[in-house]
């Protein structure tokens, strides 16, 4: 019972000041697992509805429903439209849906033709009424009427229900408040810095919230888990700098507005296929840039500072790179342009070895192969896995390089395993990090009340040790529910793949949401001496304006894969969510 | 789509990674936490660098040490110097084992709320040891190189872990100069826990508790030393000529020949397992102090070396404080309890740590016990009447081994059989000449200073 007693008592004993401190301790995981269990309830527990987007008829009357914008026609049982016909291959043709609601097929089969209305095609339109013949099996593409298409619409279960993602951004809001109110005691110098932060934060997640609410989109929990995150991240650097909240703030509205924009922007395919053009050149620019300004902070060299603000540019490459990566299913299995994406990965690879960025490397590295693995072929496709390793040997012998020729790597991989070896020299960060995070116990020292904050800045208590800071003056608690409520999105990102519109937003989110996993991994396994210290950020949580910019970036190709009725305002109501009359 | 959409089972993994790391973490810091919270420069708990704790006093309540800001030790300087290494010196060069094992307790840390509730004053580590003890015990010692061990063997409480030589941790001496003579050679070693010596003639209790059970008999049989024994070639010899002996005279009066013959029928297999029952060669861990373990290896041993193995020597070791606890346990009946240093630790005026008595594995069978305890103590009766004290039964075996061609480690150990003075004892001395002559005198000193703490506890 003592241990009970003790979570209420303070400095001076049992007091109404500990008791309220104590409520609060107690308040906030239990409030942020409502926060979680809420929105993981609602992204992972959705049935998932396909939308059905033409009809195809065979002869013999049966109607096969066409389940998305690109579907992959054949004999084997992973076909999206199965036809199981000895003359039909097992991987016979693609249906693609065009933007303009027109149909291209394209014949990638190893034997038997494709013909529309008696005339073979490699590739050709199919308008509504054609005849498509795969190995002389018939089908007549057939459209969705609008009647169809409104009950469609209705009859899917709509994003959110029976977890009002309004209730849930409230609680967030309760979250933010007491968060609030308890920086307001432990920091009475800055309390009006600290108010007005957080009012900001409660005003653009409002507004945010309203503003989807206008469009009739009702999917809110991706957002507010980004929010979730940023209120700890928040209170981190309220504690540990809060000269820094208002550039934190600023660059989160840059992020949202990258969000929305990109959003917007891939809503329509046929224009998010454009853009890849231009990310994938966005992306050498910035680069180059980056070599040309870039100055060494913390050994490594991929800083841009602009007047006062220091700027990473390989945190936006991370956009351009996963947008530059996409590719819808034509294109992938047909194979053609895939040495392209080969090369810029390389380009780039071969940019942050110079700039001696290994934790971005690795990032890099990992957000590759989530690509590679989803647009190689139903083929081994032994080519991509071969320039992997090769990647992998050219980090390896880089970082081994490095370690020669790079003290501050060198440094960081010799500690490694042996923290406690040398507690006051090369294992300091992780040592600290760990006494702290075992002082702060489940329930953490209160907010600001840490050890951590002397550790901030240069120490890098605020970013790459960030999991210890949140442990040590959240608790325990606080620290593995932010790695829950990340560890969903990828989760969800899995889940509503299989009824996703197109290859490039399933790619496009694959991609983002591993680069978050592997960033949260470096961080967290990191901090606690399962692996080296990178010195890599954690997703919305770390300080750092360009981290928290790249992360609203790269949450937007998460929107653009959320095919629940009238989830996300990234996705085009396939018919104005069933409000037509 | 379909085949694509599988294949972001790749996030999957990566999401499983980081959930099975985080669940990893989450044991390790139930394991661990208390360890971290209290590692030698933790912010929450060190004070200028100095661990912010509470006294450390031995179970009569006498203060030893105070680990505040300011560290301060006992205003007595042979009590400092006879309980250095459990305390600590102040260089670091002799670790606070103890004090780090239960800083946490001191404390009151607790892993649900962290040092939150921690206290700042009030923390108390109660020793088993007797401060009066070991200061008698390093007297005795009178500066000859060695350690002096004394456990309650019903109760597990260590009176006396005494490791010779020893400094004044407020008056440290300088080792490039003050040690010409060599008088501090591994002064940093707690010879008691952290030494390992060859045992000699006290191991014949090891081989005859084996002997006891393998062959049936034995104790009727009577055996003939002719002052040695060729084996394979190579002989086994004793000091002089024994004639006929019962196996109870071939203890007293350690006859090598007897027990080289015991040793080769004994066998192999049997000795190694009753060297393993004894846990002679395992690491035991006693409150933040990890015992070294000895050596028995008769994997390459001729019949010449397994007949000199069951005599203590060949490449026998064995630690002071592991054969101490083999003694307790033939008291006991074939177990004794696990030796403890912490009897409870508070803060803030609550415990927050009790030990309890655990008993250690059965070591010997309870009739090989008995038969053992009857001839140690005709050992006493019979060789050593020196070191009987009256009113109780002690029962002893001594043992002097040959290290190298000068050198002898003098060895004695053995028990009190009586309820109210369970005591289980051992002492080594380095370069100590005879067994009984050397260290008897000191075990007698040290074992009526233990009866009169149990005496004045009553």
């Amino acid at each position: 019972m003592d241990i009970f007693l003790d979570f209420f008592r303070g400095p001076d004993g049992v007091t109404v000041l500990s008791i309220y401190q104590g409520a609060l301790r107690l308040g906030l995981p239990i409030l942020a697992l409502f926060i979680v269990i809420r929105s993981a309830r609602s992204l992972l527990g959705f049935r998932r509805e396909p939308e059905v987007w033409a009809w195809l008829r065979l002869a013999t009357g049966e109607l096969l429903p066409v389940t998305h914008w690109e579907n992959l026609l054949g004999r084997k049982k992973s076909a999206d439209i199965v036809l199981d016909f000895a003359t039909v291959s097992k991987n016979h043709a693609v249906l693609t849906r065009q933007d303009d609601g027109a149909w291209t097929v394209t014949d990638i089969g190893e034997r038997g033709r494709v013909e529309v209305n008696g005339t073979q095609v490699m590739s050709g339109r199919v308008e509504y009424g054609d005849t498509v013949s795969l190995g002389g099996l018939e089908m007549v593409l057939e459209p969705v009427s609008k009647e169809e298409a409104r009950l469609q619409a209705k009859s899917r279960t709509k994003a959110g229900k029976g977890h009002s993602p309004g209730l849930t951004l409230l609680l967030l809001t309760v979250f933010q408040l007491l968060e609030a109110m308890q920086f307001v005691f432990n920091r009475p110098e800055d309390r009006m810095t600290i108010i007005t932060a957080f009012g900001i934060l409660l005003g653009v997640e409002w507004a945010m919230f309203i503003g989807q609410k206008l469009i009739k989109r009702s999917g809110f929990e991706v957002e507010t888990i980004a929010f979730f995150l940023i209120s700890i991240g928040l209170g981190v650097c309220a504690s540990a700098d809060p000269g820094e909240l208002y550039k934190q703030l600023v660059a989160m509205g840059i992020g949202i507005a990258i969000f929305l924009t990109l959003g917007v922007l891939l809503r329509d395919l046929e224009r998010a296929k454009k853009l890849r053009y231009v990310a994938a050149a966005a992306g050498i620019l910035l680069f180059l840039a980056n070599l040309a300004l870039g100055k060494e902070i913390n050994g490594s060299r991929s800083w841009i500072s602009l007047g006062s603000f220091s700027f990473q540019p390989s945190e936006m490459v991370k956009i351009c790179f996963v947008l530059a990566g996409t590719s819808t299913m034509d294109r992938i299995v047909t194979q053609r342009n895939l040495w392209g994406f080969v090369i810029y990965t390389a380009i780039i690879g071969g940019c942050l070895v110079v700039l001696k960025d290994f934790g971005v490397a690795a990032i890099f590295f990992v957000g590759f192969l989530a690509i590679a693995l989803l647009r190689s072929s139903s083929y081994p496709n032994i080519i991509l896995i071969l320039v992997g390793v090769g990647m992998l040997a050219v980090i390896v012998v880089a970082a081994a390089l490095a370690i020669k020729h790079f003290p501050h790597v060198a440094r960081r991989f010799s500690s490694y395993g042996h923290i406690w070896e040398d507690s006051f020299n090369k294992g300091f960060q992780q040592t600290r990090s760990l006494m702290c995070i075992a002082a702060g116990g489940l329930f953490g020292l209160g907010l600001g009340n840490g050890w951590m904050q002397y550790m901030a800045g240069e120490g890098a208590a605020d970013t790459d040790l960030v999991f210890a800071y949140v442990s040590e003056e959240w608790g325990l608690l606080m620290a593995v529910m932010m790695i829950f409520a990340l560890a969903m999105l990828g989760l969800f990102v899995v889940r509503s793949a299989r009824v996703a519109r197109s290859s490039f937003y399933t790619i496009g989110a694959s991609a983002a949401m591993s680069i978050f996993m592997v960033q949260a991994i470096l961080n967290v396994f990191g901090t606690v001496d399962f692996l080296p210290l990178t010195g890599v950020t954690f997703p919305f949580v770390s300080n750092g304006g360009s981290s928290m910019m790249a992360c609203w970036g790269l949450l937007a190709f998460l929107k653009a894969c959320d095919t629940r009725q009238n989830a996300s305002f990234a996705v085009m109501l396939s018919n104005k969510g069933g409000e037509q009359t | 789509m379909k085949s694509i959409a599988k294949r972001t089972y790749f996030a999957l993994i990566l999401a499983c990674i980081l959930l099975f790391g985080v669940l990893t973490f989450a044991i390790r810091y139930f394991l661990y936490a208390d360890r971290w919270v209290s590692f030698t420069g933790s912010p929450h708990v060190y004070t200028n660098g100095k661990l912010d704790t509470g006294e450390i006093v031995d179970r009569s309540g006498e203060v030893l040490y105070t680990s505040a800001a300011d560290r301060t030790y006992s205003g007595n300087a042979s009590l400092r110097k006879a309980t250095l290494h459990l305390i600590g010196d102040k260089a670091g060069n002799i670790p606070p084992r103890i004090l780090r094992a239960f800083a946490s307790k001191l404390f009151g840390y607790d892993k649900l709320n962290g040092t939150a509730a921690m206290e700042t004053s009030g923390g108390e580590l109660r020793l088993t040891v007797s401060a009066q003890v070991q200061a008698v015990a390093m007297q005795a010692m009178n500066g000859r190189k060695g350690a002096v061990g004394v456990y309650n063997y019903r109760t597990g409480e260590i009176l006396c872990a005494v490791s010779s030589p020893s400094f004044d941790p407020l008056d440290p001496p300088n080792l490039e100069t003050d040690n010409a003579d060599g008088r501090y050679d591994g002064v940093y070693i707690y010879r008691f826990f952290h030494a390992r010596y060859t045992p000699g003639s006290i191991f014949k209790l090891t081989t005859l508790a084996a002997a006891l059970d393998a062959i049936p008999g034995l104790r009727e049989e009577t055996f003939t030393c002719t002052g040695e024994r060729i084996i394979n070639g190579e002989k086994v010899t004793c000091p002089k000529a024994h004639g006929q002996l019962t196996l109870r005279d071939a203890l007293a009066q350690s006859c090598n020949c007897t027990f080289a013959e015991i040793s080769l029928r004994t066998g192999k297999s049997v000795l190694t397992g009753q060297a393993e029952a004894e846990r002679l060669t395992e690491n035991i861990e006693i409150d933040g102090i990890t015992t070294i373990r000895g050596n028995f290896d008769l994997s390459d041993a001729t019949d010449n070396d397994l007949a000199w193995a069951g005599i203590g020597q060949y490449t026998d070791l064995v630690n002071p404080c592991q054969y101490m606890v083999y003694m307790g346990a033939i008291a006991g009946g074939g177990t004794a309890a696990e030796p403890c240093l912490v009897s409870s630790a508070r803060s803030g005026g609550r415990e927050t740590y009790a030990a309890e008595p655990r008993q250690t594995p059965r070591m010997l069978s309870e009739s090989a016990a008995k038969t053992l305890r009857e001839f140690m103590r005709y050992n006493v009766t019979k060789m050593y009447g020196g070191v009987d004290i009256p009113g109780v039964e002690v029962c002893a075996k001594s043992g002097t081994a040959e290290v190298g061609s000068d050198f002898n480690t003098a060895t004695f150990a053995g028990f009190i059989a009586d309820s109210d003075y369970p005591l289980a004892f051992i002492v080594v001395v380095e370069e100590g000449g005879a067994g009984s002559s050397t260290c008897a005198p000191i075990a007698k000193t040290v074992l009526q200073a233990c009866m009169n703490v149990l005496d004045g506890e009553r």
